[in-house]
Parts: structure tokens; sequence; C-alpha cells
């Protein structure tokens, strides 16, 4: 044949087609420039709030110092007292005499002198005291008043001292409640609000996505070979996939900034709370995207996505003031009171419902004990929705892509021409 | 082996209330050239859409091999649509490759197979470039090897001369011809009618959804009525009018084309004509594609 290679056929079936379909997606999108350069500007934007946070606010925000005089009769207080010390940090300078600290207190150069003898300190200060510096000083006297006492009665100070603080005073609970507290509802609304950034930003990419090849034509050469199902399932996979790899690596990148300089903790408990919001992060994903899709494909220009794709956001913003109006108050209700049975009301029937369970059950799960009846009955009808969708996206993207020109009904796109 | 054999058979597609192809038949043997002709909106693109499964037709059936084509047979033919479309920002080899590799080639063949085919078209070096850097000719260019990268078993090529320059329309007519040699089946609309003339061994004409005739140019002249040039210049003008059956159609100078009705006897024309004086010319008339295409359409319209 004219010196071409000879024919080289595998035989790809549903899966590796798709995976060819994506892989495309993926790989154009992920060598974009403007891609690379808003991933690259929000790892800067992180880093330098935590550059910021370090250098700037901290400095602002750090325990006080506090300048403590000792005269000679009171030196011997000074090692103790600042290793005893926390809440304020204690700058120990030791002063000639009683009269050359009083003169430095009135100049401002020490906040408090320490005078008269170490069994009975007395504070000098300008005006007024700095209380856990006081409070710190008042027991490290008594400590040591304590301390001479049992030693002259005999006893050993340091055993009585270990013993003393192996004493615990447990807490028995008579209902289930998290010991975490406020951080973790907070987790779920993160995650919540997260799914609604990524779907406004990603969902336009996705629509836009769908439009070029419409628009562009080159939709009729793929479907005389990929089956418009494959199509639509590979282009959202993909494009879900370049978003998800830019997420993954902001939030590493704010791992990497923040966790060392100590900017923002996370309980350990949280992260199982993460786990799951990713779980159905994703699953809200593969709902939304499929439904975007579809609609975008119902216009063959670039400019009418946005408004093509409203319903869908619409009812992702439903969700959201959902999420805020109803959940949100009755999960810190719960979580601050300790009350569950406030989570029965319709928050409980509205986490089971399909389109909004991706970004209510993530604050439920985060906020209280969810019985796991209700999680399952949330995932099974959350799944069966998903194929529901993905099959009636198939139907409408198959019936309207190659409507080229004026807006495509849906109805008609659902019906078939 | 089983022959590819491409058939149509009995396709219908209705848009509404508009019957697009009605009753479409035709076949297409490995290594034919089919010349697919019709007015515009007369069912061309339609048609192809079905073969390619783009569209699902509401009755009738497509076969490939014998038998009705499935979405793994269609994988192995080529297509060139009518809206031309690639990717404009991918890269030119790129998106050869992939979708080379959407119609089941390997990775290594396909790469392979796309970089002799840019080579073929004199674009071997331009191959990094996205498409729309790409002058309109070598878009298109781009846009056939498109449909040959994957060394299909048909090629079905809607309007493939539309917008080209001459120089790529002798590099399209050499590369069809070659491919039909090494045994490809194509199927192929134009409205050029003299190139499919020349290119197609078999020709359908469609009209309305209709195939009003398909056949070799020779078959379909068969089916024509007869008609002769006579040229004898002391005739006059209405000599052949008493012969029974003849009818003239047009003079052209001393010249004159008569149609031949059932059961007229063209020796018995050239004996009339030759009572009236010298004979310069007597040879039966032979219509050009364009003739009958403008013959089979208008005599259509006019029942």
């Amino acid at each position: 044949m004219n010196g071409f290679p000879e024919r080289r056929r595998v035989d790809s079936g549903v899966l590796s087609t798709i995976l060819l379909v994506a892989g495309r997606e993926f790989t154009t999108r992920v060598r974009n420039r403007i891609y690379v350069i808003s991933t690259i500007l929000i790892i800067a934007v992180i880093g330098g709030f935590a550059l910021l946070q370090v250098n700037v606010f901290s400095k602002i925000n750090t325990t006080p110092t506090y300048q403590v005089g000792f005269t000679p009769q009171t030196a011997a207080l000074a090692g103790p007292l600042r290793s005893s010390t926390s809440g304020v940090d204690v700058h120990v300078t030791r002063v000639s005499s009683l009269a050359s600290g009083d003169s430095q207190v009135r100049s401002g150069s020490l906040d408090a002198l320490v005078a008269g003898t170490p069994a009975s300190p007395r504070i000098v200060v300008a005006s007024g005291v700095n209380g856990t510096f006081q409070s710190a000083l008042l027991s490290l006297v008594q400590d040591n008043e304590l301390t001479a006492e049992l030693r002259a009665s005999g006893l050993d100070p340091s055993k009585l001292y270990a013993r003393i603080d192996r004493i615990r005073v447990p807490v028995q609970r008579l209902k289930p409640s998290h010991s975490s507290g406020y951080q973790q509802p907070f987790i779920g609304i993160v995650m919540a609000i997260a799914l609604y950034i990524f779907l406004g930003v990603y969902g336009q990419v996705i629509g836009q996505g769908v439009v070029a090849e419409k628009s562009s034509r080159v939709v009729e050469i793929l479907l005389s070979t990929v089956r418009s199902g494959q199509l639509l399932v590979g282009k959202v996979a993909g494009i879900s996939a370049v978003g998800l790899l830019q997420v993954a690596v902001i939030a590493a990148a704010a791992i990497v900034f923040i966790v060392p300089n100590h900017i923002f903790s996370l309980p350990g408990s949280a992260v199982g709370t993460i786990i799951g919001g990713v779980l159905w992060f994703v699953l809200g994903l593969l709902l939304y995207a499929q439904m975007i899709a579809a609609m975008a494909s119902l216009v063959s220009r670039s400019e009418d996505v946005t408004n093509a794709t409203l319903p869908v956001m619409l009812v992702l913003v439903i969700g959201y003031l959902l999420a805020l109006g109803v959940a949100v108050p009755e999960a810190t209700a719960s979580v601050s009171g300790g009350e569950l049975s406030a989570l029965a009301g319709p928050t409980t029937i509205l986490s089971m419902v399909p389109f909004f369970a991706p970004i209510l059950m993530p604050i439920r799960i985060a906020a209280s004990a969810v019985p796991a009846w209700q999680i399952a009955v949330a995932a099974v009808l959350l799944v069966a929705c998903i194929v529901g969708v993905a099959l009636t996206a198939a139907r409408i993207y198959s019936n309207s892509v190659l409507h080229f020109g004026a807006r495509v009904n849906l109805l008609e796109a659902l019906r078939g021409s | 082996m089983t022959e590819q054999l491409l058939e149509i058979d009995r396709v219908s597609k209705r848009y509404g209330r508009v019957l697009a192809v009605d009753d479409v038949s035709f076949e297409v043997r490995s290594g034919e050239v089919f010349g697919f002709v019709g007015p515009n909106g007369a069912g061309k693109t339609t048609t192809m859409r079905v073969v390619l499964g783009v569209l699902a037709a509401d009755a009738g059936e497509v076969r490939w091999a014998g038998s009705p084509i499935t979405f793994d047979t269609r994988r192995r033919i080529g297509y060139m649509p009518e809206e031309r479309g690639l990717y404009p920002t991918m890269g030119v080899a790129e998106q050869l490759v992939y979708l080379a590799r959407l119609h089941g080639m390997t990775g290594v063949a396909a790469r392979r197979s796309a970089r002799d085919w840019l080579e073929r078209f004199g674009l071997a070096d331009r191959g990094a470039e996205k498409l729309q850097k790409l002058s309109m000719g070598n878009q298109q260019r781009v846009q056939l090897a498109a449909a040959l990268v994957f060394e299909p078993e048909a090629l079905i090529l809607d309007e493939p001369f539309s917008g080209l320059d001459p120089v790529a329309v002798d590099l399209m007519t050499a590369v069809l011809r070659e491919r039909a040699e090494a045994g490809v089946s194509v199927v192929f609309s134009s409205h050029q009618l003299e190139l499919v003339e020349r290119l197609s061994d078999r020709v359908g004409i469609v009209r309305a959804g209709h195939m009003v005739a398909s056949g070799t140019v020779d078959e379909l002249r068969a089916t024509a009525a007869r008609r002769v040039w006579v040229d004898a210049p002391l005739a006059g003008t209405d000599w052949a009018s008493e012969l029974t059956g003849v009818k003239p159609v047009r003079a052209e100078g001393t010249r004159m084309l008569l149609e031949l009705g059932e059961g007229a006897d063209d020796q018995a024309v050239l004996a009339a004509a030759l009572r009236t004086g010298p004979v310069h010319e007597f040879r039966p008339d032979r219509p050009s594609l364009a003739e009958l295409f403008r013959h089979v359409v208008t005599e259509e319209v006019a029942e």
C-alpha cells in the first residue's frame, strides 16, 4: 500500500476510548499557559500570605515583652520567675540599687521592679501591673514557702508534686458528642463552598469545551468514531481531572507553607472528615458537570454558555443557600449545645436529596454523628441520580451537538429529532 | 475473504415534516470511486451522515461486507464532513495522532502514519504548529489527512473539492485514485460535474431525497434518450419534422440535434438527410455528466 504502514488496529474498548478523550482534554489543558500561570499565581498568593503571617502579623500578636528589674536582695527570684512565667515574655535585668531601679521604672526603661526580700517581695510599677506577671510571682513565692515548710516537716516536696500532677478528673458523657468542637462543621462548610467555587470555574470550562468542539465542527468527525456518551464522559472526566490537579497542587502548597509555620492547625480527627468530604465533592462534581455539559451542548456560541448553564448553577446556588440558611445554623447549634435532635429537622431530609447531598452531607457529617443508614441512602440516591443524569445528558448531547446555529430546545433534545 | 462491499439499502431519514432522504439505495465495491451528485438539499450530506452513524436512519440499512454496519466497522471509514472541522489550537501532528488512535490505531502506528501523510502533503515541517497557524489550503490538506491517517477501508468525503485551489484539487484527485487502487471504497459528493465524471467509476444522482439515476456514466447515457447530430447544410430547418418519432432539439449553425423517440430508425434519418444534399456530419450525441444531470433533474421537476 504505497509504502504506508500496514494496518495496526487494536480493538479499543469503551474505557480506552474514554481515556483517550479524557487524556486529550487533560494534556492540552495542562500545558495551557493561562492554567500554569494562574496556578503559580495562586500558590504565590498563599506563600505571600504565609510569609506575611510569619513576619508581620505574628509580631503584632506575639506575647508582649515585660522588662523586670531585680534588686540585689531579690535577685534569687529572677531565674525561677523567668522559667515559670507563661503568657508574658519576662526580660530579667538586675539593678544595682533600689534607687536606680525606682528611677528606671519612672523613666519607663523598666516595666516593673521587684524589691523587698525573696520571701516577701514587693512590685514597684509606674502605674499599672501586668496581672500574669503578678500572679506568677505570687505563686512562685507561695511555692517557695510551701517547699520550705514541707522540707522542715521532713517530707519530699518533689514526690508530693509528682503525685498531685497525676490526679485526673474523668468526664462521663451520656450523649455522644464531637469532642473537637467548632472546627469540624467549619470543615464541612469549607468543602461545600469549595465544590461551589470549583463548579463555578470548571463548570464554565467544561461548557466552553463542549461548545468549542461544536463551533469548530470537529464534533462531527469525533461522532463518526466515538459514541456521544463516551465523548461526554471523557470530556467531563478530563477537564475535571485538570481542575482537581490544580486544587491538589494548591492544597499541597498550602500545607507546605502553612503547617511548618503553625498558622493553622487541624485536629487529627478532621482528616477523616476531609477524606469523606472529598468523596462527596467528587460525586457532586460528577453530577453537576454532566448537567453543565449537556446544557452547554444546546448552544453553538461560547458567549451563550453562561446562559445555557444557568439553570444548573441555580440548583447549585439553592443547595448552597440551604447549606447556609438551614444546615449551618442547625449544625452549629448541635455542636455548641450538644443538642443532636436539632438535626432531625429539614436538613435530614434535604441532605438525602441527590442534588443537595454533596453540599449538605459533608456539613452534617462534620457537625454530628449522622446515622449510617442516612449516609447510605444519600449515597445510593446520589449515585443512581448520577447514572440517570449521565444517560439523560448523553441523550441531550447527541441530539443537540450536531445542531449548529440557533439554540436547541431542551425538550426537543430530550425527545430526539 | 468477503468483498468489502458498502451497501446503502433503502435508507430514509426524516427531519420533522421534511423527508430528507427517501428510500435511497446504492452500493460501492472495494476499489470503486462513487460520485454522489445532486442539487443542494437533495440529501447527500444526510445520507453520508447516516452511513457514518452520525445520524440514525428512520428506515433502511447500511451494510458492510454483507452484514449490518456496526459501531466497530464504522471506525474503519474515513470521513470528511462538509463542514470542515478540527481543533484550531491543537498541534497538527498531535491531532492526527489523536484521531488515528480514536479509530483504533496503536500509538506507534498512529504517529508513523501521521508523519507519513504530512510528508505526503508537503507539511512535514509544520506538524508541531497549531492548526490555526496554517493557511486555509494547508488546513484543507490536514483535514484530508485526518480522514486518511488511520488507513481506512472506505472513505466518505462530503464536498472534498470545495474551497480547494487547483493544485490541491490535483493532489486530492491523485490521492483518491491511489486509495481506490489500493482497494478502498470511495464515496464523494461534488458539484463539479466534470471532476465527478473524470474521477468516478460510478455515479449516483439524487434529487429531493430520491436516487433518480445511478450507474456508470455510460449506463446513464444509455438510459437517456438517443440523440444524433446531423450537419446537412442544404436541408433547411424543418426537413426532419416529417420523420416519425424524430424531434428536433436545437440547431447550432447548419448542425441540428435530433432526438430519436421510441421506434425511430437512425438509418432512416441519415437517408432522409442525404436526400436533401450532402451530409458533413452524422454522429450520436454523447452527453456529458453535466448534461445528463441537468436532464435528469429538470425532467423530474417537470413531472
